[in-house]
């Protein structure tokens, strides 16, 4: 029993260590892949980014960082006023 | 950015320095008249923006100081233009006028206005197609209305535009942000 619960204590601590978040902000005015090109270059830039996307129909901006890095909503929210947008909504996965 | 039109050359080379402003310079080889040149450091603000769910407004002040030559005639130049625009996926409108002050070479005001559609719908990665439909009137020139339909492209950061104005003149606008 004991050997059991070190190794699910191993494994969640693994699984937690390697968790990295996908962010998907929504985002107002993004109309042109110049606006695309300015937001994958100031995300980009970022220590904490891994990827981002930017899906214009879907008005999305979908950033994931690099493991066990995180990016509050107060910077996406100031990166993309400064990139020029308006975040609408910011939604995390795990 | 570099334009090629009716109105002459333009060259423009920009760096932007925060958020909301550029700094760069402006060269231009005015034709159509007087070739005219003017050299001058400009500032570029970005004055107001609209963020909408399908769009996007701007109001821009593009304004530069510096010398107007011509003939062996060098002249202080002034020039301030606004720049309205709204864009959305699918459609494209803006007005520009312009004042320029290069002293005792012109004084001249002039507008221009710009309506577009995009055919289809790109999204980030694919290339961007407009038709667009310009106007320019300019009335200190010969001609003081002149229409140019053209065909922008852009992909990425490469935006590049030909069309062909009632005036007989080609035009090449190239422009790349890095």
């Amino acid at each position: 029993m004991k050997k059991y619960l070190i190794t699910m204590g191993i494994m969640f601590g693994f699984t937690a260590a390697a968790s990295a978040d996908t962010i998907k902000a929504t985002v107002n005015g993004m109309v042109c892949g110049f606006c695309a090109t300015g937001i994958e270059k100031t995300f980009k830039a970022q220590p904490e980014v891994q990827t981002v996307n930017v899906d214009l129909k879907g008005k999305l901006v979908t950033v994931t960082t690099k493991t066990d890095q995180n990016l509050d909503d107060s910077k996406i929210k100031q990166l993309l006023k400064n990139s020029g947008y308006s975040v609408v909504n910011i939604a995390r996965t795990k | 950015m570099q334009e090629n039109d009716e109105t002459g050359h333009t060259f423009s080379f920009d760096y932007t320095f925060t958020p909301t402003e550029a700094f760069g310079f402006y060269f231009k080889q005015e034709e159509n008249g007087k070739e005219i040149m003017m050299l001058t450091p400009e500032i570029n603000t970005l004055l107001k923006r609209w963020n909408l769910p399908d769009g996007q407004g701007n109001i821009f002040n593009m304004s530069g100081a510096g010398v107007a030559y011509f003939r062996a005639n060098t002249q202080p130049s002034l020039w301030t233009a606004f720049l309205a625009d709204y864009e959305s996926r699918r459609w494209f409108f803006s007005y520009e006028p312009r004042f320029v002050y290069d002293g005792n070479i012109e004084k001249s005001v002039w507008q221009r206005a710009r309506i577009g559609i995009a055919p289809y719908l790109a999204d980030y990665n694919d290339l961007n197609t407009w038709i667009m439909f310009q106007v320019d009137h300019h009335p200190a020139k010969h001609d003081h209305f002149v229409a140019t339909p053209l065909i922008r492209f852009f992909y990425k950061t490469y935006l590049f535009e030909i069309g062909y104005s009632s005036n007989q003149h080609v035009m090449v606008n190239w422009q790349i942000q890095f």
